[in-house]
């Protein structure tokens, strides 16, 4: 881990001595012969939008999905407001309950409409009835701008609609951080807009959010938090302006160069 | 040659009788052999070795002997090897209903497979257990995706169902045979005999055709 990784306390952070939600401590991932993430150390705080950011195959998307267990840690530790994640799966479902995760390719369930969609999990896991869970549903498909959407199928919606769905599926559980991996990378450019709207509403309403994300102007404006990931490592975290106005370390200004970059 | 159709009309009640019996034994056989299916795909893709050896062990015996010979022993040698003695009915479903269920497992297996992990995923990333995410999420899209290939091995049982005719089960082959025995009358009872199969069966095959087109999943 080289010094740039340090947290950086001299600048001003949003929920700055409030402990973290999510700690990431020297986080080591390997799948077989290739080590994925090799040394992650951050932190998550409460309200506060952390954006990854890093070249493909830099590890930011493994780091998301070891944070709700979806890849199991191969070294350091992951802490969850403060208690370390459980490693056997019926303990890191319970945890997992708490988060919500919304990927890439939306992965909303074919067979079900936009409304049984967000109502499966509340109804399987939470056990709510029916009728609260329909409810519920409304309200967050309502919050996402789909209310008139209910009865559709996911296959007769546009992307950024389906990612829509998929973020509301994600807070009818109410979780209490939201993971996105790459949620607009499938998108067409003109529905990535809708998307990222959304996910700023949730920030201004102080949603914890962790976010794996090309879009650097969304990192630089809703954003908090910028962590660069590189070569399974995190190479430098700060503030977005600093970032993205002066980073220190060679390979960010490198990686934002690629991007075409320019503040 | 001379024909003598009334021969059929004479024995209307007996066929009549004999297709009931063939459709209670298809409909029982798949009844039994979907849960079946499901439950060796399940075991098979359990991660867990002896459930996993133990399914295929059972779908290759089944799926690779003749049914002929799977209904003869069943009546044979099961009431010998078990004590208990099978009425040729229920004997009949449980040759059917073994045959039928090693081939609903390998299409179940195939239909669950073929649903992408990020579906199991995205329903663990709501705190889903295993095996809700198999009821609700993985199992209703391979059971749609399957329904061509369950819908042409219902036909097949549909038809196969005659050959539990060998030991004496009362339905619309063995009654036919018999009447034919009687009467003498063997293309006037073969014809009626195709053309009641025939009529069951392609309406079947059309309505499978329309659930199959009525309940796809479009991604």
């Amino acid at each position: 881990m080289s010094a740039a990784a340090g947290e950086g306390n001299a600048v001003h952070r949003k929920g700055a001595g409030t402990p973290p939600v999510l700690l990431y401590r020297n986080v080591v991932k390997r799948f077989g012969a290739l080590t994925a993430v090799s040394s992650a150390s951050m932190e998550v705080r409460k309200g506060e939008v952390v954006c990854l950011i890093g070249p493909s195959g830099s590890g930011k998307s493994t780091l998301l999905r070891c944070t709700n267990g979806l890849e199991l840690i191969d070294g350091g530790e992951i802490a969850l407001d403060g208690e370390l994640l459980p490693r056997d799966w019926e303990g890191m479902r319970r945890v997992r309950q708490r988060m919500g995760m919304v990927f890439q390719n939306f992965e909303l369930f074919p067979h079900k409409t936009a409304l049984g969609n967000v109502t499966i999990g509340p109804m399987t896991v939470l056990r709510m009835r029916r009728a609260d869970a329909e409810q519920r549903a409304k309200a967050m498909l309502d919050k996402v701008g789909l209310a008139d959407k209910t009865a559709s199928y996911p296959a007769q919606l546009s992307g950024g609609q389906q990612q829509r769905v998929a973020i509301a599926r994600a807070l009818a559980m109410e979780p209490e951080v939201m993971l996105f991996d790459e949620p607009t990378s499938a998108l067409d450019p003109e529905t990535i807009g809708e998307v990222l709207n959304v996910m700023k509403r949730l920030a201004k309403e102080g949603m914890t959010m962790v976010v794996v994300t090309h879009e650097m102007t969304f990192a630089r404006h809703v954003g908090n938090w910028v962590v660069v990931m590189d070569r399974g490592a995190v190479i430098e975290q700060g503030p977005p302006e600093q970032i993205f106005g002066s980073p220190t370390v060679e390979r960010t200004r490198d990686f934002l160069s690629h991007l075409g970059w320019s503040g | 040659m001379n024909f003598d159709w009334s021969v059929v009309w004479r024995n209307a009640d007996a066929l009549a009788e004999g297709t009931k019996l063939t459709i209670l034994l298809a409909v029982t056989t798949m009844a039994i052999a979907i849960p079946g299916g499901i439950v060796l795909a399940l075991m098979r893709l359990s991660g867990v070795r002896v459930l996993s050896s133990l399914s295929a062990c059972f779908v290759e015996l089944f799926r690779n002997l003749p049914l002929i010979l799977v209904i003869y022993t069943a009546y044979y040698v099961l009431p010998v090897a078990t004590g208990f003695s099978l009425s040729p009915i229920t004997t009949a479903i449980v040759a059917l209903s073994l045959n039928v269920s090693a081939y609903n497992g390998e299409t179940f297996r195939a239909g669950i497979a073929s649903i992408r992990q990020g579906q199991s995923e995205a329903a663990y990333a709501l705190g889903m257990t295993r095996w809700q995410a198999t009821r609700e999420i993985v199992l209703p899209q391979a059971v749609r995706r399957v329904l061509p290939v369950l819908a042409s091995t219902w036909v097949s049982l549909f038809k196969d169902t005659s050959l539990v005719s060998v030991v004496s089960v009362g339905e619309l082959a063995y009654t036919s045979m018999r009447i034919r025995a009687q009467t003498y009358r063997v293309l006037e009872m073969l014809t009626a005999m195709a053309a009641i199969y025939w009529l069951l069966g392609y309406p079947q095959a059309k309505l499978v055709d329309w659930i199959n087109r009525r309940y796809a999943v479009n991604e």
